[in-house]
């Protein structure tokens, strides 16, 4: 045969580069994993040799990830940067994965036309263009393209028995057990695994001449000639996959991971969560669908058994949890930790060579005759029209899926926040983002400052991120409850981490950080706003590490590139060579059993026909029912749940086209409305669950209960509204509500505050501060402190009091101990403290013993969470004895305290009142501290209460607060002895300062109350102003 | 085999001779100081001299202040010596070395003092703000140095000088270990001291300490407002007169003060204010019915106001209700203020509805152009007989029997 260049692969070759070429500089940053893998890039660009990273997750070694990818760009990242790294590597991905499929296809059809268009097919395939443009799976596509690369030598190996194929197999499965580890072992099962069954059928049949007298006996018998040959390829590439990456084998078994397993959309019931189906189902199928009943077809027909029966397997796991088989065949274990889809995308991949075929006898083959035979040649060109078209849409919409649906924030200008950490040594401590996304990992690659948070889960160490199944805190709403409190520990104990820095992009975090005792330091000029913790002690010079023998580190430094080196030699050089000198070409053994392409099967295309009527039905029905469920005017409930979802996202306009028309409710008006509108609920609050309930309806006039459940970065809010929905022209509206009336009494007004500027450093130099330059701590005193036990958890309450002339921002720190003075548990104080108190002010405290929550077992992790909850810590112990330490630094910040509470009354169960806010600042959210006193007046309990709604600027704002029920409460020790204020022993600060104290001294302004334990309640007022003037 | 024990036989006897051989050929070396200096002036050369016989092996272990180094003899005939380093001679203090060979050891010291010239004065203070009364003070640390950064020798003279209000001091103090220091008490008086020193001709730069008040004394409080009258909208401001410590000094601006308010049914409100130039302000919505309150101002366990009381009289007197022709939308009002005008827009209406004798349902309603309108819905208050009660203004309007349709 004259061996020409296939005109069909240079042609997708041509296409593919230019296609997906250009489309990776608007795609690939804002994928999933792309910049996660130029971090590691990154790593190894600086330390090639060396694992352990330290910006990430106070720690962790690259060796748990397989690194020729990361290796790759990093190499090319020093001639033109990291992002050149990865743009070239994801060509080199691009061009690797369509030869892979043509010669895939090659291998499996024998014919190179049919090649020739699989590879076309590829260049455009929905799941490739997904699994690069929106997942940026780097080394997955690498691995997957060069294990194709792999199977015809494997093929050729069994086949001829010639050990030249042996190397070349075994140097490609090297190859891409370094890019990717879990490609070559799933690799292994469901594509090698088949192929041998291939090569057995065909070596049967090269036995005794006819595919048909092929039976169970001659093909046992031929796998037994084969089994030497098959052995000694599985047990060498058994060898080659494990060492090859050897240390990241080693590091897996020393770091099994243990973390509670984070949920992914793959395993979701496809049916229940659309957006999962259509991400990992509908868009990597794309146009398969259509011919699956010709794949099967195929794949069944003998010689592809095997092949078939691993498409079925791959085909149903990859239906994650529509169906409960998935889970059944892998166990619990491995359905939680794969995601499954991987499996789709092998699927599809697997289809793409019978689907180049199909497409082969369309255009220009035996089912273009029997089609243009059976219907007519009009026929046989729309129906090309119309898989032409449903290709490229499926095509065009997976590639542009982020544009619709963004899975990342807008992309953030770095460079500032790179300044800032290199100004000043502020990348002495660690830091944190918030709202960033997947750009995490580039704003990591760029500084050397390093973060609490990571962005390669499976790399987590803190046992406080891996009992919960969330990412990273970055984007802990999204992760709802489980999220929010686990971040919520970082911020309220960050000195253990030594982390001061928070750069948020999500003004939703906003609260949390304030009511944990963060400060707002600056808005950078890319709209960063910077947050700072004061008293924490910067990162010391020398961190652990956990350093693997200089062996593994040179193991994993030159193997993936010599794998790569290996491979070139044998496969690309060697016959190359070989070519030049001796001008023959000997024809791939795989290429005799070619397909006949004359008589294509009238029950195929009549079942094709079948299938695709069934499929367009269940798509139409799919759609009528998206159609009903999303039109907001259908029904009241479609109503009520696109208004509550307009207001989640801020969809104002939105809204106020389903308010009634009639109502006389100007969007002017409306949006005014809103805009006066601030609070927990309307500027924090992230809807959750929404249920409606029908009181009553007629034909134009419907009653429905509203139970909504709302996440804040505090608490979680149910709520319950009544809401009267309108027909008007057969369209359902909502009634407005009414806005408050209040007219404040001053059209303006004056107010004085006293203003602090600490000058930080006075001199502008880059040396330490100059002694002179430093503040003093202010001091405080611990005016009373105890530990109590209530109901089943222990706690420090007390109050803390700023006896400087400074203001002054509070850290308090608790530890517990036990009769023997054995160290039990430490935490910070919380909400219950106001974190800011101006000189001679007054806080009363309460700290929690939070234990990480959850880490006991799996199945304790509540379904549903409220932020404001937390898992108290398992003493083994009886704490008996606390030890308290509260430091004072001055802070200019956060010091509004204009905001009054009146209590208007009082009865068994409440405490209803009014909060007023007399200054210039509007409050967003106020938060009560409530004090519990007992009948001697000795503060034995303090609880909190965050008001939903803001209170502007003049106006009243109401509250009504749930007493505590008769909760059992035992004050266990008000030994003061070990209270230090500023690392001094608190009783000698407080007589220097405060040495004829008045104690008890406003007793008489305690609140009475009618209570079976408690007597008395102070009110105390603390305000996070969410827009300071 | 026998063979074999033979070689081992030989050898042992071959090892056993070089020891005995090695043992007999020791020679008893000995190393003696010749430099007979052992004080120099810091960044002197300092050469130590030894004579010595036998091995020339040997090291020198220096040790000072700065850090330890071993050094290499210079080797010449029957003598060699040792340049010390200027790392460690430019270091005043003493020097300690120690001569490291096989057998002998050999150690002495050597003094090095610092230069007599002072070159600079480094000077530390804290902390940097003190509180007045007499009993707080600020430490001044003063170290004459010379050019090679060495503490001038002890007991020399440093003239201590600060400044405070309308007085200046000067005090002498001599360095000792190195380092003199004075504590400078606060007076009666808040400031700033400004404080320097001296040391032979040379002056240090300026530091300056802030005296900062006491803790406040008990004070006065006054209540400004527009009218007396409760309407729920005007705003009464609280004031204390100038608060000062125990020395008349006006307390730090942000000194938080909170007002307590009883009203004559007992409850607490609570507001705050910070003071500046000693008085500190605070502000409460004027209650919405007739009312007393008496106020109380503290710094908590450290001073407080005395109590006033403050009468506010009924604005609004009486207001009406009116039922629709269901009776589900209800009017109420006008209502009307203390000159027959309209109440300001926000006056609050609370409707309870009980049913039973069970409260169903709280709403309040605030009043527009003196009316407050209700709006019974049939799906959430179906048919049967409620109880409604409307609270304005601390005027309660009882309707027990109210039936629905």
């Amino acid at each position: 045969m004259k061996n020409t260049s296939n005109k069909y692969l240079i042609t997708a070759l041509l296409i593919g580069i230019a296609f997906h070429g250009t489309s990776i500089f608007f795609t690939l940053e804002t994928t999933y994993d792309a910049l996660i893998h130029l971090f590691f890039a990154d790593h190894y660009a600086m330390s090639w040799f060396e694992p352990w990273n330290y910006k990430w997750y106070t720690g962790f070694t690259v060796m748990s990830y397989p690194p020729l990818v990361h290796q790759s760009i990093a190499a090319l990242s020093l001639i033109g940067g990291l992002k050149f790294g990865m743009f070239t590597v994801a060509l080199i991905g691009v061009v690797l994965f369509i030869t892979g499929i043509y010669r895939f296809a090659l291998l499996m059809t024998s014919n190179r036309i049919v090649a020739g268009y699989a590879a076309i097919l590829a260049v455009f395939s929905s799941s490739f263009v997904e699994t690069l443009h929106i997942f940026g799976q780097l080394p997955s596509i690498i691995g997957i393209s060069v294990l194709m690369h792999a199977l015809p030598e494997i093929y050729l190996w069994l086949k001829t028995g010639k050990k030249s194929y042996l190397a070349t197999s075994l140097s490609l499965i090297a190859v891409t057990v370094t890019s990717h580890h879990v490609t070559p072992i799933f690799g292994m099962i469901f594509f090698i695994f088949p192929l041998i069954g291939m090569v057995i059928m065909d070596a049967s049949r090269d036995s005794i001449g006819s595919i048909k007298a092929v039976t169970f006996k001659v093909f046992l018998n031929t796998f037994f000639k084969l089994f030497k040959r098959i052995i000694s390829f599985g047990m060498l590439s058994l060898v080659i996959i494990i060492g090859c990456i050897l240390p990241y084998w080693i590091n897996s078994k020393n770091n099994p991971i243990t973390q509670v397993p984070i949920p992914h959309g793959s395993r979701d019931n496809f049916l229940e969560i659309t957006s999962s189906g259509l991400v990992f189902f509908l868009i990597p199928w794309g146009i398969l669908l259509i011919v699956l009943p010709y794949i099967f077809y195929r794949y069944y027909s003998k010689r592809y058994l095997f092949f078939g029966l691993s498409l079925t397997i791959l085909f149903v796991l990859g239906t994650g949890g529509t169906t409960p088989i998935p889970r059944l065949v892998l166990g619990e274990t491995a359905f939680n930790i794969l995601t499954l889809d991987r499996f789709t995308l092998w699927a599809s991949i697997m289809s793409l060579p019978l689907f180049g075929e199909f497409v082969y006898r369309f255009v220009e083959g035996d089912l273009k005759t029997l089609i243009q035979a059976k219907f007519g040649a009009v026929y046989h060109r729309i129906a090309g029209g119309v898989l032409a078209g449903l290709f490229l849409f499926m095509t065009i919409f997976a590639m542009s899926l982020s544009y619709f649906k963004p899975s990342q924030p807008q992309q953030i200008k770095m460079l500032p926040i790179v300044n800032f950490l290199n100004q000043d040594q502020h990348d002495q401590w660690r830091y944190m983002t918030l709202g960033f996304g997947d750009q995490m990992a580039w704003l990591s690659a760029q500084t050397n400052a390093m973060s609490v948070d990571g962005n390669y889960h499976s790399a987590r160490r803190l046992p406080e991120l891996t009992t919960r199944p969330i990412e990273r805190l970055e984007n802990s709403k999204f992760k709802g409850v489980e999220g929010i409190g686990s971040l919520q520990q970082f911020l309220t104990t960050p000195e253990k981490y030594n982390f001061k820095y928070i750069f948020s992009n999500d003004k939703f975090y906003d609260p949390i950080l304030y009511y944990c005792g963060w400060q707002r330091l600056r808005q950078l000029e890319n709209g960063i706003m910077v947050w700072e913790k004061l008293n924490v002690p910067p990162l010391s010079s020398i961190l652990p590490k956990e350093d693997v023998s200089t062996w593994q580190k040179i193991l994993w430094g030159i193997v993936p590139f010599l794998t790569v080196l290996v491979a070139f030699i044998l496969n690309i050089q060697l016959p190359l060579v070989r070519s030049l000198k001796t001008k023959s070409k000997i024809t791939p053994a795989y290429l005799n059993f070619k397909n006949n392409y004359n008589q294509f099967s009238r029950g195929v295309l009549k079942l094709t026909h079948i299938w695709s009527i069934i499929l367009a039905l269940i798509i139409c029905y799919g759609a009528y029912l998206f159609y009903i469920k999303n039109e907001s005017h259908h029904s009241p409930e479609n109503a009520i749940i696109a208004y509550y979802d307009a207001l989640d996202f801020k969809a104002f306009e939105k809204a106020h086209s389903l308010i009634n028309p009639k109502s006389d409710l100007p969007i002017a008006q409306y949006m005014l409305e809103i805009s006066v509108t601030d609070g927990l609920l309307s500027s924090y609050a992230k809807l959750d669950a929404i249920t409606t309930e029908i009181i009553s309806q007629t034909d134009n006039l419907a009653s429905l209960k509203v139970y909504t459940d709302w996440i804040t970065p505090l608490e979680k809010i149910k709520k319950t509204d009544y809401k009267t929905v309108v027909k008007i022209a057969g369209k359902w509206y909502i009634e407005p509500e009414d806005i408050d009336l209040d007219l404040p009494p001053d059209q303006l007004y004056s107010s004085n505050t006293t203003n602090y500027f600490n000058q930080g450093r006075r001199r502008i130099t880059t040396e330490q501060t100059h002694h002179e330059d430093v503040l003093k701590q202010p001091v405080l005193e611990i005016l009373s402190a105890k530990l109590v036990k209530f109901e089943n958890h222990y706690a420090i309450v007390g109050e803390v009091q700023n006896i400087d002339n400074v203001p002054s921002d509070v850290v308090l720190k608790g530890t517990l101990y036990n009769d023997d003075n054995k160290f039990l548990a430490t935490y910070n104080a919380k909400y219950h403290l106001k974190h800011k108190l101006m000189p001679k002010e007054v806080s009363s405290f309460r700290i929690n013993f939070e234990g990480i929550a959850w880490s006991k077992t799996q199945d304790s992790i509540p379904k549903t969470f409220n932020p404001d909850e937390f898992t108290p810590i398992e003493f083994e112990e009886q704490p008996t004895k606390f030890n308290l330490q509260a430091a004072g630094n001055v802070s200019g910040s956060d010091l509004f305290k204009s905001t009054t509470a009146n209590i208007t009354t009082i009865d068994d169960s409440y405490i209803s009142g009014t909060l007023f806010n007399g200054g210039t600042e509007e409050v967003t959210i106020p938060q009560l501290l409530v004090s519990y006193y007992d009948e001697n007046k000795t503060l034995v309990w303090v609880d909190h209460l965050f008001v939903k709604e803001g209170i502007r600027q003049q106006r009243l704002q109401s509250f009504k607060y749930p007493l505590l029920t008769n909760e059992s409460i035992r004050i266990i020790n008000n030994d003061m002895t070990n209270c230090f204020v500023n690392g001094l022993p608190n009783e000698n600060i407080a007589d220097k300062i405060v040495s004829d104290r008045i104690l008890n001294h406003n007793n008489e302004e305690l609140q009475t109350i009618d209570h079976p334990i408690f007597k008395f309640v102070k009110l105390e007022i603390n305000t996070y102003i969410g827009n300071p003037n | 085999m026998k063979l074999k024990y033979l070689y081992i036989a030989i050898l042992s006897i071959f090892l056993l001779s070089t020891t005995v051989a090695l043992q007999t050929n020791e020679v008893a070396d000995t190393y003696k100081l010749l430099s007979k200096k052992s004080s120099y002036t810091a960044g002197d050369a300092i050469k130590l001299q030894f004579s010595f016989t036998g091995n020339t092996d040997v090291h020198l272990y220096c040790s000072n202040s700065y850090g330890s180094v071993v050094l290499n003899p210079d080797i010449n005939s029957s003598k060699f010596h040792f340049s010390i380093p200027q790392s460690i001679s430019k270091k005043s203090g003493i020097l300690n070395w120690q001569l490291i060979s096989d057998k002998t050891e050999l150690k002495g010291q050597v003094t090095i003092k610092s230069k007599t010239s002072i070159e600079t004065i480094e000077s530390y203070l804290g902390p940097p703000s003190i509180e007045v009364g007499g009993t707080d003070f600020t430490m001044l640390v003063v170290i004459p140095t010379d050019d090679l950064d060495n503490p001038l020798i002890d007991s020399t003279k440093v003239d201590i000088k600060h400044q405070f209000l309308f007085n200046q001091e000067a005090s002498d103090v001599y360095t000792k270990h190195g380092f003199s220091y004075k504590n400078i008490y606060s007076k009666t008086k808040s400031g700033r001291i400004l404080i320097s020193s001296e040391s032979l001709g040379l002056n240090s730069k300026e530091y300056d300490v802030n005296v900062v008040p006491a803790i406040p004394t008990n004070f006065k409080i006054s209540a400004e407002r527009i009218h007396d009258y409760a309407d729920g909208n005007q705003i009464t401001t609280f004031k204390t007169n100038i608060i000062k410590d125990r020395y008349e000094n006006i307390v730090s601006d942000g000194t938080f003060v909170t007002f307590f308010i009883t009203n004559k049914d007992g409850y607490k409100s609570k507001t705050s204010g910070s003071t500046i130039n000693g008085i500190a302000t605070a502000k409460l919505l004027q209650p919405d019915h007739e009312d007393q309150w008496s106020v109380k101002a503290y710094v908590e366990g450290m001073a407080n106001s005395n109590t006033i009381v403050l009468d506010y009289k009924q604005a609004v007197e009486d207001f009406e209700v009116t039922f629709s022709k269901d009776k589900r939308t209800i009017t109420i009002g006008p209502l009307k203020s203390f000159m027959n005008q309209r109440v300001p827009d926000g006056l609050r209406v609370q409707l309870t509805i009980s049913k039973n004798g069970i409260i169903e349902d709280q709403s309040i309603e605030n009043s527009l152009n003196g009316i407050a309108k209700f709006h019974l819905n049939p799906d959430r208050f179906p048919k049967g007989i409620y109880k409604l009660e409307f609270t304005a203004a601390g005027i309660t309007k009882t309707y027990t029997k109210v039936a629905y349709e």
